[in-house]
């Protein structure tokens, strides 16, 4: 027996965003997945973020861009990537060979440039839909200072809306007082769910230099020591919202995935994990199933938000 | 490239502060060449997080027909320092093979290998090979003193080798580039591994002797996945762009980095 794990990540928009199962990769933890579907069927897997993208390629920060933390990792990468137009022509046209749908995830350094991202993504076949950013930590404009007040990122929303026909999520920050009011202006403005949440910003300094060690000063802690931070997020994000909210932060195995199902999550995006295993996303899609029939559920909704349940 | 868990089946310091580990090798290894490397998950649970890059080292087919490879790794943290108390029987899980390795052109005689420190692990298995092949090769090794230098006598009988220390406690006294510099209009083709400066250092010499002689150099960068998806082992060629160690390497022409 199987468990239906599939999911729809844009219920009330008319071209739907539905998954096999909520196992997702996150943005700039699988490229744009040609490396890895090289090995492995990419094809089982919910949806792929690709790479975050800009309008221009972008040949990204100095090194070093990471560094080991305790059970963590940061980076400051700086939006390497090739750019929307190289993205179209050449990355696109294999995306759309592949059932699995594909989230462009879209950083601008202005309103308008989301915009004209929006656009040129409109009608691309092989994009399924977009993950906007307004929350990387590692950019200098642009970026998290859009994720930080809600009017700011309403506009945002607005804009990408007014020039793309392809359902959209929006990646917030944690790096915010609360994350509430930010999640309820972006569904009132007209976006289809939300990503919670992005890296959290952080600092490493490397005492024998007497510096920073990223060429980039600052970075965004990824991996299973933000987990907790991650889960929190999601849980006051969700309790404000009706659309899907899709859980990134943390996330290393089925159970912990369960336990952001349980928070209020729809989907989970699976990302430093993959560094440590190109495979991980696979197994952890094969150890919730195996929880899912272990418990006896027909499929995620019955367990969603109950962590939230106060009776 | 997969995941695999793996056995080893011998462990000691061979020499100075550097570790040799033999493990089993994954029948996927079959096709992999010098200069390809494998990320190392060193410790249980997630802490330390990330693997570490090594270079293939050596590899052999025991007595009772079983494929090994080894890892030689110098101990400069708690990532090589977990890897050097694996004894046999113990297990290490690793993601390999990874990168794009020496590319070794067919009908040329004389190769030249330079390695830097522990810059010499992936170079002894390509002289393994030349040698087996029956080419010349020459072998420049070079170190701070002795405890760098990789042991003579567990080379090819074959292999000429030149050792340059800078302290003189071996070999000749001073850098590789002296001994580069002197055996490089002798060679077809030359391949060598080592700290970055000495990338550097060995272009300018091509550059300078007006020989077209091929080089190519096995980066290191900082890496968090090894997999080409992270984009954390970024090298910026002097020409501009931005090339990843990882995935585009760590086997560069020097040319294409410093020309
Ligand atoms: C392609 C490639 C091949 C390599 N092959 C070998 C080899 O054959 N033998 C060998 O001894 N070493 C090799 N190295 C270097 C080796 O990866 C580091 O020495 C090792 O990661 C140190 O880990 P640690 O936990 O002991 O040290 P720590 O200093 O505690 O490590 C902290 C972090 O920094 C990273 N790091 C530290 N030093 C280096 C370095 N020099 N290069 C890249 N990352 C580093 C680690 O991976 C880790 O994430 C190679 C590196 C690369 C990129
Ligand atoms: C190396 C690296 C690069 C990243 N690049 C992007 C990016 O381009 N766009 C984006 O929205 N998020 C980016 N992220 C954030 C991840 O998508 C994810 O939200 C974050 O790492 C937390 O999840 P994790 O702990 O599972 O990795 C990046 C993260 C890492 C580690
Ligand atoms: S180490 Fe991740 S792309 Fe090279």
């Amino acid at each position: 027996m199987r468990v239906d794990l599939s999911v729809n990540l844009a219920p009330h928009h008319k071209l739907e965003l539905r998954l096999r199962n909520p196992i997702m990769t996150a943005s700039g933890t699988f490229s744009n997945g040609l490396e890895i579907a090289k090995h492995y069927d990419v094809e089982r897997l919910g949806a792929l973020v690709s790479k975050g993208t800009t309008l221009k390629a972008r040949r990204g920060n100095g090194v070093p861009r990471t560094v080991e933390t305790a059970a963590g990792m940061m980076n400051a990468i700086g939006f390497q990537n090739i750019g929307v137009s190289a993205l179209v022509s050449q990355i696109a046209p294999v995306w759309e060979k592949w059932s699995v749908p594909v989230l462009v995830n879209i950083m601008g350094e202005t309103l308008e440039e989301y915009g004209t991202l929006a656009a040129r993504l409109d009608g691309v076949p092989g994009v399924a839909g977009l993950e906007v950013n307004v929350s990387c930590p590692n950019v200098e404009a642009g970026g998290i200072e859009f994720g930080q007040d809600p009017r700011a990122a309403a506009s945002v929303v607005r804009e990408v809306a007014a020039n793309t026909s392809l359902p959209f999520l929006v990646k917030l920050t944690p790096n915010v007082n609360d994350i509430r009011p930010i999640a309820r202006a972006v569904e009132e403005a007209g976006a289809q769910g939300i990503t919670v949440m992005n890296t959290v910003p952080a600092l490493a300094i490397d005492v024998r230099r007497r510096r920073p060690v990223l060429a980039n000063v600052f970075g965004g802690l990824s991996g299973p020591a933000i987990k907790p931070i991650a889960l929190r997020q999601v849980y006051l994000a969700s309790s404000v919202v009706e659309f899907p909210v899709v859980a990134s932060g943390g996330a290393m195995t089925g159970t912990d995935v369960v336990e952001f199902v349980m928070a209020g999550a729809s989907a989970v995006q699976i990302g430093t994990a993959s560094f440590l295993d190109p495979s991980a996303a696979w197994r952890i899609l094969d150890e919730l199933e195996a929880w899912c029939l272990a418990e006896g559920l027909n499929g995620l909704d019955e367990i969603r938000g109950v962590a939230r349940r106060r009776d | 490239m997969k995941s695999y868990t793996i056995e080893v089946t011998e462990s000691q310091r061979l020499y100075g502060n550097t570790h040799l580990l033999w493990l089993v090798e994954p029948e996927a290894f079959f096709s992999v060449t010098a200069g390809q490397f494998v990320m190392a998950y060193c410790g249980e649970g997630w802490d330390p997080l990330l693997g570490r890059a090594i270079s293939i080292h050596r590899r052999r087919v025991t007595a009772d027909g079983r494929r090994e490879f080894a890892l030689l790794f110098d101990l400069v943290g708690r990532g090589t320092d977990w890897l050097a108390r694996r004894r046999e029987g113990d297990a290490v899980r690793i993601v390999g093979p990874l990168g794009r390795g020496f590319e070794v052109r067919e009908r040329v005689q004389k190769m030249l290998l330079v390695g830097g420190g522990i810059g010499s692990a992936p170079l002894i298995w390509l002289a393994d090979d030349l040698v087996r092949e029956g080419r010349e090769v020459t072998l420049v090794l070079g170190g701070r003193g002795t405890p760098q230098i990789f042991p003579a006598h567990l080379l090819p009988p074959e292999v000429e080798l030149v050792v340059a220390t800078e302290d003189g406690s071996l070999g000749e006294t001073g850098r590789i580039t002296g001994p580069f510099q002197r055996l490089l209009s002798w060679c077809d083709q030359a391949f060598a591994c080592g700290p970055d400066a000495m990338f550097e250092a060995l272009y300018r010499v091509v550059a300078d002797s007006g020989l077209r002689k091929p080089v190519q150099g096995l980066l290191e960068a900082r890496m968090a996945c090894g997999l080409g998806i992270c984009y954390s082992c970024a090298v910026f060629p002097k020409r501009g762009g931005v090339r990843l160690v990882c995935h585009d390497g760590p086997m560069f022409d020097l040319r294409d980095l410093y020309g």
